[in-house]
């Protein structure tokens, strides 16, 4: 699970990043740079980085 | 000021903010560009106010959950803690709506321009309503005939607390509240709808849903706040200022409101208001008095 987490994590900030770069653009309405597209993807590596620190740990959700 | 209004009260009744920002414009024949850089200012403003009069009414929730999240992050761990609980099933359930947000905003943003497709996602709305009272309503009143059944249906039918919905619900309902991306389509009604058949009760239900929709506010209007200060913005500064103090205020009223409306009363109320007004307008529409 932690492995899962960290790899989810680099593969949402990469994909971030090249929608900040406009190097992705694939679901935008324009070209160009996608900040809302940039900030949705740190956003889901951060929340995989917590998830990655809470595998760590071995607390697993319980429902 | 009427829009601003318009938008406090009727982006947390679940009624559909964008449903009427789309058709009340229409039946009083107001024309504007909704791509200028000066309307897209007040909307910001506006979505700003609505998210902090939020923010203001639930500030003790807020603190408390802000809490429990942060200390379960620095432990490493997740606790019995509801209000923890509450925090990371408002994450998980922001995430579908993110998502979706993003990926379809654009394509569900031609919907916007047809007074006709507006009114018709208006009157679904209604029968969503209705249908999810409908529904409610079956599963307390079904009762088993045998009195095993009837004791292990109890603990299936008794209502559930925030605290108790599962990871899946928690997604459940965001996907729920995406339909709002959907003109026409309410935010909360279809959030209150899940969680009401999730087993929540009405109240539970709405808090949930007025908790769930304030990140997703909060971050819409952030991402746009540039378009507050764009230089062509800067005439309606002071319109954008009022504008978002007056939806703010609105906003609060309504939450206020409409917690101690579901105290006691449902949603079919705003369901038959949806119908009515969507079929109005549908038949305005069709009839070419509204474009």
């Amino acid at each position: 699970m932690k492995a899962l987490a960290l790899a989810l994590a680099v593969i949402f900030f990469i994909i971030g990043f090249l929608y900040l770069f406009g190097i992705l653009q694939i679901g935008a309405s324009h070209g160009g740079r996608h900040v809302s597209h940039f900030v949705l993807f740190v956003v889901l590596g951060i929340l995989s980085l917590v998830w990655m620190r809470f595998a760590s740990s071995g607390a697993s959700p319980q429902r | 000021m009427v829009l601003a209004v318009l938008q406090g009260a009727s982006e947390l009744f679940p009624v559909s903010s964008l449903g009427h920002t789309v058709l009340v414009p229409a039946l009083l024949h107001w024309k504007f560009d909704r791509s200028e850089p000066t309307f897209l200012a007040f909307v910001v403003a506006l979505h700003l106010g609505t998210a902090v009069a939020l923010v203001i009414f639930y500030r003790a929730d807020w603190v408390r959950i802000a809490r429990a999240l942060v200390s379960s992050v620095a432990r490493g761990s997740l606790s019995n803690d509801p209000d923890e609980r509450i925090g990371w099933l408002l994450v998980a359930g922001t995430v579908p709506v993110a998502l979706l947000g993003v990926f379809l905003e654009a394509p569900v943003r031609r919907f916007f321009g047809s007074s006709a497709i507006v009114a018709t996602f208006l009157i679904l709305n209604a029968f969503v309503m209705f249908a999810g009272e409908g529904l409610r309503r079956r599963q307390t009143t079904s009762v088993p005939s045998t009195a095993a059944l009837r004791a292990s249906a109890q603990d299936k039918l008794s209502p559930r607390t925030l605290a108790e919905l599962s990871w899946a619900d928690a997604i459940k309902v965001g996907f729920a509240q995406s339909a709002a991306l959907l003109p026409g389509i309410s935010r909360s009604g279809a959030s209150i709808v899940a969680g009401l058949l999730l087993r929540l009760s009405h109240e539970d239900a709405a808090r949930y849903s007025f908790l769930l929709a304030t990140p997703v506010i909060f971050a819409a209007s952030a991402l746009e706040l540039p378009k507050l200060f764009a230089p062509q913005a800067q005439a309606v500064l002071a319109q954008s200022a009022v504008g978002g103090v007056l939806a703010a205020v609105t906003a609060y009223a309504s939450v206020a409101f409409l917690t101690r409306w579901f105290h006691s009363h449902d949603l079919r109320p705003f369901g038959w208001y949806c119908l009515i007004f969507g079929t109005l307008c549908l038949g305005l529409a069709l009839a070419k008095v509204i474009a």
